[in-house]
């Protein structure tokens, strides 16, 4: 009888086990669901270099839309121009209230994106991940399996992802030589290659990074870091900022009206 | 940027006979009666909406050398047809086949391309007839 009973509670002892093992996920199994809406709370749009504050482009409009200081987002500190490109970003930086893409309302391309003044939203699948930007529709594709090499260059990049653990790691190829990574003239080639690395530090912080590496531009790889934060409003959503008609006038007058 | 020269082309038309940006037909820009064809490298590849230019550096009957812009489809008409920056890369040796620009400038709407291999490839300029 004592037997039985024994036999009976070391069956149930087992199919339990059994049942937790086949249920419970691993930790390095499940993959961390990055999906919500995302913005950056920094001055790396302004200039990712520490700088101080600064006086804006239209005097009656003051303070309102004078530059604030900023701390820096370069891991090493400056950014690794080669000598003739910092030569280039100087001169973008004297005519960035004329020159600056996203003054025009041209597609960010990344890093810069990531940055913006705007809200952005990740929707995660298995094989694809889309993020959505709230600035001019821009939208990345990241491929997670393989596609093969970008048929072109293009303002958002050829996106190709993989998990790294915990962390997602995002290769940007073929992106054009039209993009800003800043409003200070901070710019790149179209060689620009970007590895960004996003990593959940709780539920609704995203550490970000990203390694820019451009042979033509910055004399060697260099990388920013800064966090993402989740938006908690219960309305939280991306609201359209079809920038276009209000890049109008800068982009065409001087062709006619 | 397809977005920006469409609605733009359609706000500036309403004040503006003349849109420069406008999509044009192919009469307009195009001359019928004069196809031309080019032997040359191309030099860029600007895949971009509404329609692609392909660079071309064609020594012309004094020697020297002009630079010329082809137009062809949009980035994914050429792809469905396997033209890529991949496969048809900066370099490439090509005779192109087109109709010049009325106003005589080194612009043409590119019909074909061929390769060195003999391969044709459209790319599919303005409507081309």
């Amino acid at each position: 009888m004592l037997h039985k009973r024994l036999m009976r509670i070391a069956l149930t002892a087992l199919a339990v086990l059994l049942v937790n093992a086949a249920c419970a996920q691993p930790k390095s199994k499940a993959k961390p669901d990055l999906s919500g809406i995302w913005q950056a709370m920094n001055t790396a749009n302004w200039e990712l270099e520490a700088h101080a504050a600064e006086a804006g482009p239209v005097a009656s409009l003051g303070a309102l839309l004078a530059v604030p200081a900023g701390i820096g987002f370069v891991k090493q500190g400056k950014i690794p121009y080669l000598p003739a490109a910092l030569a280039r970003r100087n001169s973008n930086r004297a005519q960035r209230w004329t020159s600056d893409p996203e003054l025009k309302c041209f597609m960010p391309g990344v890093p810069r994106a990531n940055y913006l003044p705007y809200p952005f939203q990740i929707i995660q699948g298995k094989d694809t991940m889309l993020i959505s930007y709230e600035f001019a529709d821009a939208v990345r594709t990241v491929y997670m399996q393989d596609p093969g090499p970008a048929p072109a260059s293009s303002w958002m990049g050829w996106n190709t992802g993989h998990w790294d653990n915990n962390t997602l790691v995002i290769n940007v190829s073929a992106q054009n030589d039209q993009t800003w990574l800043d409003r200070s003239g901070n710019y790149h080639s179209d060689k620009l290659e970007v590895t960004e690395r996003y990593t959940l530090l709780g539920n609704d912080v995203l550490m970000y990074e990203a390694t820019l590496t451009d042979p033509e531009v910055f004399a060697q790889p260099w990388t920013i870091r800064m966090p993402l934060y989740r938006h908690k409003e219960d309305n939280a959503q991306l609201i359209e900022f079809k920038c276009i008609p209000f890049a109008e006038s800068a982009l065409y007058d001087a062709i006619g009206k | 940027m397809t977005r920006s020269i469409s609605v733009v082309c359609l706000l500036i038309l309403g004040a503006w006979q003349q849109c420069a940006w406008a999509h044009h037909s192919f009469a307009a820009e195009f001359d019928l009666q004069k196809p031309i064809q080019l032997h040359g490298k191309i030099s860029k590849m600007e895949f971009m909406n509404p329609h692609s230019w392909i660079h071309v550096e064609v020594k012309n009957a004094k020697g020297e050398m002009e630079h010329w812009e082809i137009e062809g489809g949009t980035p994914n008409t050429l792809f469905r047809k396997g033209i890529n920056q991949n496969t048809v890369p900066v370099g490439t040796e090509v005779i192109v086949d087109g109709y010049q620009s009325r106003d005589g400038s080194n612009h043409a709407s590119g019909r074909n391309l061929t390769l060195t291999d003999g391969s044709k490839l459209f790319i599919e300029g303005s409507s081309t007839p």
